[in-house]
């Protein structure tokens, strides 16, 4: 993916990423998250805004700091990041509301030709996974890293 | 090469930070994680999915 992206920190494991959304609202810290699920080896990918002043962690603030496409890149470098640490694990992802989830599968079908040669990429669906494809609607995203 | 061309590559450069080793074994987003149990519960993984490892 050729987007820029902004530069990440991590703590050791590559389960917590920082990051630092410059825009037109100043800088907002954030944070990523890959939480372990109660199914073996599948992550929950979840990322928000962190409060400075309070120290709260947000998934549901609108920044609006015009940098989506640069913030929606470097998520998914955290996604290479934590399966090159973390081979053979799936990610699963879902917006906080439905234009969010709109908004990532949006994001999924622009690099999707780049996505499929490094994962396996799923769309939920009333209630099953199939495999992605470009203008379906889906509520929630599952992928696997393929094997080199 | 600079961080910044090597950040390039698919794989990101990430700079080791031992303060967010505070947020490792914190549930920091609750409620969706606990959306995405609940969705897993009863969808599961995929029927064609390839076997781990």
């Amino acid at each position: 993916m050729k987007l820029e992206r902004y530069e990440l920190k991590a703590e050791k494991s590559l389960m917590v990423f920082e990051f630092v959304s410059e825009g037109p609202k100043g800088q907002i810290p954030k944070l990523v998250q890959f939480g372990e699920t109660n199914l073996k080896d599948l992550y929950n990918l979840a990322f928000g805004d962190k409060d400075i002043s309070t120290g709260e962690i947000s998934d549901s603030v609108v920044s609006n700091n015009s940098d989506s496409d640069k913030v929606l890149a470097t998520v998914v470098a955290t996604v290479y990041a934590f399966t090159d640490r973390h081979p053979g694990v799936w990610v699963y992802a879902t917006g906080s509301t439905m234009s969010r989830t709109r908004l990532y599968r949006m994001g999924l079908t622009k690099y999707l030709q780049e996505i499929m040669e490094d994962f396996d990429l799923y769309g939920q669906k009333k209630g099953e996974w199939e495999l992605f494809e470009k203008g379906v609607e889906y509520e929630a995203f599952l992928v696997q890293r393929k094997n080199d | 090469m600079k961080v910044k061309d090597l950040n390039k590559s698919k794989l990101p450069v990430v700079r080791i930070d031992n303060s967010l080793e505070k947020y490792k074994d914190k549930v920091l987003f609750k409620d969706k994680l606990d959306k995405a149990n609940q969705m897993l519960k009863t969808i599961g993984l995929p029927k064609s999915r390839k076997q781990s490892g």
